[in-house]
This record gives structure tokens, C-alpha cells and sequence, in this order.
């Protein structure tokens, strides 16, 4: 009860701060440039869309079959490469993978694409194995007891059990990469990066917040539209923690 | 199980070791620096060097600290700043002295028009610090001006050798070439809106590809684009056979160099200024350009440059 009350507290503090931003950022003219040029802010905009939803789509595409494969009876062995691979590949900073990419693809949009789609498939893969590994043993040997084959347990058991898993990192991925997508403009890949970027170097707040803000807002109606979809693909009966989340 | 931690462990121990590993080449950096301060017996007076962070900063105050050294006095190094940071660590006297480029002297800290003459924009910025007690010692002859860059071999089938015959070769074929710009060449209004103005041409929006500065030059010499912006004397122009465009109307300003020292620091060890002078007046544009290729492109120590260049003056023995 007391928790409720204390939580409904700090997010109207938090609410109270966010909007005294904006009327701060307002009054002092910061959103000056994006209300004189509408026309650059949806051109990129729409370039920092595609490069997160190209890359996005691709990671999703190839990471979660690839999380299927290794867990699969006969790779079991081998699984712990995957994953310490996977862990290895998420300490790598994004603007190294990037530097790297360049050096082989040059620079510009689908070297952006590839790098981030690089970036993109660690969270998906090792979510996607750990959410099958950590399914309860005894309903694998159940299904196994009456008689399942094995792509019938896959599909059965494995996959809406390690769904919710899965799905939270697509959703993950999906999120860090529209931040991650930023950086696509150092090596000419285009996209909000461009203001962020010209904000610094010009130490202009009002460019900068015109390409940080269109992120931000991208990053937190991704978020909330992917936890919808979560839970509507999930079945009923396993909704066992969504609440909490 | 056991074994996942196993190879946790194991892993971790790895990354530990590349960090340290890491570390340890910064260390090396370090100790070759404190063997030079071992060399200086600082009998004369204990002076502060400070740069900026780029390589040609990095050359210039390693050029002074060694020479200052040599000569009797004990130096402290500050580099690696950035520009309005290293101005104001003068003015603070935390540092007593760094090289200054005149434009950025002239439009960015006194706020004065851009000057294209490199001796107006050089009397003008010497005046006007005098106010604030820094003396501006003798001009290099080196103009880290910006630069339209293409490469060699593009340029004379075209035809290009200034601004102007690449503002024809643009109007007459607007597409043809791509354009590669950093963000703040872009968006400044003495960038490429004014260089388009001044010289009468327009590169499409969507021939400009926008990108980090230290990538221009890769991406020039890889074939990305055919014509991007740079800094006159990075060594990767020559290095990568690149040319500089003349800038026959004079739209860029002037960029020269010139060591700037507090004028207390003067006042106390007059000799200081005879010594940078004796720097300051054998640097040109190419001697510039030179160091920058050693320590940019064939990847050679910047204190080993640095001296090396001293001894081939016959400043230091």
C-alpha cells in the first residue's frame, strides 16, 4: 500500500521534471531549430527508422534460428561458445564495431546497417539461448514421456515457453539500437546523428536537442509499443511475470 | 555447470589481461617521457607547456618541451586539450605557454571577423591580447588552414587545379561528384555554405555525405567520394596522394601558427622568446606536413619526431 503511494509520488516528480525541461529548453530558445527546419528533422528521422529497422529486422531474422540451432540435443555441448562469444561480442564499445566494419565495407549507409545489425544479434541470441536452457527440465521429460518428437517439443514446449525470454530481447536489441544508430553518422550512414553531432561541434544546445530528443522519443514508444505486442503474443497461460515488468 | 564458470573465470582472466595490457602501453608512453625529464637539470626556471589534441599540437609542444629542456629549464607538459580548455588554462596561468593558430584565435576568443591575410590576421589578434598580457611570438609559416581535398590522379583528368575550376566542373555537371564533409564544415556559416557563395557553385544535398573528421582523408583515398574538406597540413595529403585545391578567391581564413606566451613568463626569462622564435621561424607548411606524415602515416613516436627534427635544425645536438 505505502509502495503504491510512494511510487505514485515519484513519478509525478518525475513527470514535473520532464516538463519543466521542455519549458526551460523552450524559454531559452533551444527548440528554435527544430521549429525552422521541420523538413531536415523528418528527412532524418525517417533515414534513422530505416537504418534501426533494416538492421533490427535482420538480427531478429538470423539470431533467434541461430539461438535455436546451438541448444538443439546436438550442439548441447557446445552451446557455452555461443554464449561466452555473445558475451565477449556486447563488451565490444559500438564504435568499434563500427571503426572495424568501415575498414572492410567503406564507409556510408549499409556499412552502418551491417555494423549495427552486428550489434543488434548479441542481445537477441543470448536471450533466445538462455530462455530455452532455463525452461524446467520436468516438462521437457514430460513431453518426452508421451512420446513428442523433437521438432514437436521445439515447437510445442521449448519455443512458447522460452518465448517471453525471446521477446524481451528482440525488445532489448530493438531499443539500445536507436540509440546505437546515432553514432551510423560518423561514418557517413546519415541518420539523427547528424544534428547530435553538428550540436557538439558547433556547441549549439538547440541543434543537439533537435537530434537527441527525436532519439529519446523513437527509443521510449518503440519500448512501450514492443511490450504491448509482448503481450499479445504470449499465450495466456504463460504470462507468468509480465505484470511485473 | 562447473565448466561454464570454468570458462567465465577464464574469460575474465583474459579480459583482464588485455586491459592491463592496455595500460601497460600507456605506461610506456609515460616512461619515455620521464626519461627525457631526467635529462633536464631545470637550473634555469621551471616553465609549462601546454597543446592541444590533435597530432600537430602533440609535435609542437614536444618540439618546445624538448628544446626548452635542452636549454636549461625544467618543463612541465600539459597536453592533449581541447581548444577553449588550453585558452583558458593561459589565461588562468595554469599553463604558460602553447601555439595558437591566428584564425582561431581572431573569430573564436576575440570574437573579430575573419581575416583571409595571414600578416592582418596575425597584427590583429597580436594586438588585441596585449590586453590580456599574452605576447604573440613570430608567426610560423605554416597555415593549418581548411582545405578542398581531392586525389591526384581525379584532379588532373579533370582538369581541377583551384575552387574555381571545380565550381565550373560542378555547375556543369551537378552529379558527379560526391562531396565529404565533417559536421561543423556543414553547418558553419564560413563552411561550405559561404565557400559555395563565395565561388558561385552548389554541391546537392544528396552528393554530401556527412562523416567523422579523421575519416575524411580514408574516405577520399578509398574512392567513397571525389572531393571532401581537410586541414592543410595534415600529413595524410601527401601521404595518401592527395591535392589541395588553390583557393584562388581567398574565401578561407588564415591559420598560421605562433607559439603564445604569458607576458609575465617573458618578463621573467626573457630568453624564452628568442628560443621559441628560433622554432617558430623554421616551420613552413611542408616541414609541417612532414612531421604530421611521420607520426600520422608511418606511425612514429611523436617524441622521437620531435627531437629528430631539433637535431636536423641543429638546435639541440
Amino acid at each position: 500500500m505505502r509502495s503504491k503511494h510512494v511510487e505514485r509520488v515519484i513519478r509525478a516528480l518525475l513527470f514535473l521534471l520532464v516538463i519543466a525541461f521542455f519549458a526551460w529548453a523552450y524559454v531559452s530558445g533551444a527548440f528554435q531549430f527544430i521549429l525552422d527546419n521541420p523538413d531536415d528533422l523528418i528527412y532524418l528521422t525517417q533515414q534513422h527508422l530505416k537504418l534501426v529497422g533494416l538492421s533490427s529486422l535482420f538480427a531478429v531474422i538470423v539470431a533467434v534460428p541461430l539461438g535455436i540451432l546451438v541448444t538443439r540435443p546436438r550442439f548441447k555441448k557446445y552451446d557455452w561458445i555461443a554464449i561466452n562469444l555473445a558475451n565477449i561480442g556486447q563488451t565490444v564499445p559500438s564504435l568499434a564495431i563500427l571503426a572495424l566494419v568501415m575498414t572492410y565495407l567503406g564507409i556510408g549507409y549499409v556499412t552502418a546497417v551491417f555494423a549495427l545489425w552486428l550489434y543488434s544479434l548479441l542481445p537477441i541470441l543470448r536471450n533466445t539461448i538462455a530462455g530455452i536452457e532455463n525452461i524446467n527440465k520436468s516438462i521437457i521429460d514430460a513431453g518426452q514421456g508421451m512420446g513428442m518428437t523433437e521438432s514437436q517439443i521445439l515447437w510445442k514446449l521449448e519455443l512458447p515457453n522460452a518465448l517471453f525470454a525471446i521477446l524481451a530481447g528482440i525488445r532489448t536489441s530493438i531499443v539500445i539500437n536507436v540509440g546505437t544508430a546515432a553514432l551510423a553518422f560518423l561514418i557517413g550512414g546519415g541518420g539523427l546523428g547528424d544534428l547530435i553531432f553538428t550540436g557538439i561541434s558547433l556547441y549549439d544546445t538547440g541543434i543537439m536537442l533537435a537530434g537527441a530528443l527525436p532519439v529519446t522519443v523513437l527509443a521510449i514508444t518503440l519500448d512501450f509499443v514492443l511490450g504491448k505486442l509482448e503481450k499479445w503474443i504470449i499465450p495466456k497461460g504463460l504470462q507468468r511475470n509480465l505484470e511485473s515488468l | 555447470m562447473k565448466r561454464m564458470v570454468a570458462t567465465k573465470s577464464l574469460m575474465l582472466l583474459l579480459l583482464t589481461l588485455m586491459m592491463l595490457a592496455v595500460a601497460a602501453c600507456g605506461q610506456d608512453q609515460a616512461g619515455s617521457d620521464q626519461q627525457q625529464q631526467t635529462e633536464a637539470n631545470g637550473e634555469k626556471g621551471t616553465v609549462t607547456v601546454g597543446g592541444k589534441d590533435f597530432t600537430e599540437q602533440h609535435l609542437l609542444s614536444k618540439i618546445t618541451s624538448i628544446y626548452l629542456k635542452e636549454k636549461g629549464y625544467d618543463v612541465k607538459e600539459a597536453s592533449n586539450m581541447g581548444s577553449s580548455v588550453v585558452r583558458s588554462a593561459l589565461e588562468n596561468g595554469q599553463i604558460d605557454m602553447y601555439w595558437e593558430y591566428t584564425g582561431t584565435a581572431l573569430v573564436i576568443y576575440q570574437k573579430q571577423a575573419v581575416e583571409t591575410d595571414p600578416d592582418v590576421a596575425y597584427e590583429k589578434v597580436k594586438e588585441k591580447d596585449k590586453e590580456n598580457n599574452l605576447a604573440w611570438l613570430n608567426k610560423a609559416n605554416f597555415n593549418n588552414t581548411y582545405a578542398i581535398l581531392m586525389r591526384q590522379d581525379k584532379a588532373e583528368e579533370l582538369g581541377i587545379k583551384s575552387i574555381t575550376d571545380l565550381a565550373n566542373y560542378v555547375n556543369a555537371n551537378p552529379t558527379a561528384l560526391k562531396f565529404a564533409s565533417n559536421a561543423e564544415f556543414y553547418a558553419r556559416q564560413d563552411g561550405i555554405k559561404g565557400l559555395e557563395k563565395h565561388y558561385g557553385f552548389t554541391f546537392p544535398a544528396e552528393n554530401v555525405v556527412k562523416m567523422d573528421s579523421g575519416l575524411l582523408y580514408n574516405a577520399l583515398k578509398e574512392k567513397q567520394v571525389d572531393v571532401s574538406v581537410g586541414f592543410a597540413t595534415d600529413g595524410r595529403i601527401e601521404g595518401f596522394n592527395l591535392v589541395a585545391l588553390e583557393d584562388d578567391k581567398n574565401f578561407f581564413p588564415a591559420y598560421n601558427g605562433a607559439p603564445v606566451v604569458r607576458q609575465e613568463v617573458i618578463d621573467k626569462y626573457p630568453e624564452i622568446a628568442d628560443l621559441l622564435n628560433q622554432i617558430a621561424d623554421r616551420l613552413d607548411t611542408e616541414t609541417m606536413m612532414k612531421l604530421n606524415y611521420s607520426v600520422d602515416v608511418e606511425h612514429k613516436d611523436v617524441a622521437e619526431v620531435a627531437r629528430e627534427w631539433l637535431v636536423s635544425q641543429q638546435l639541440i645536438e
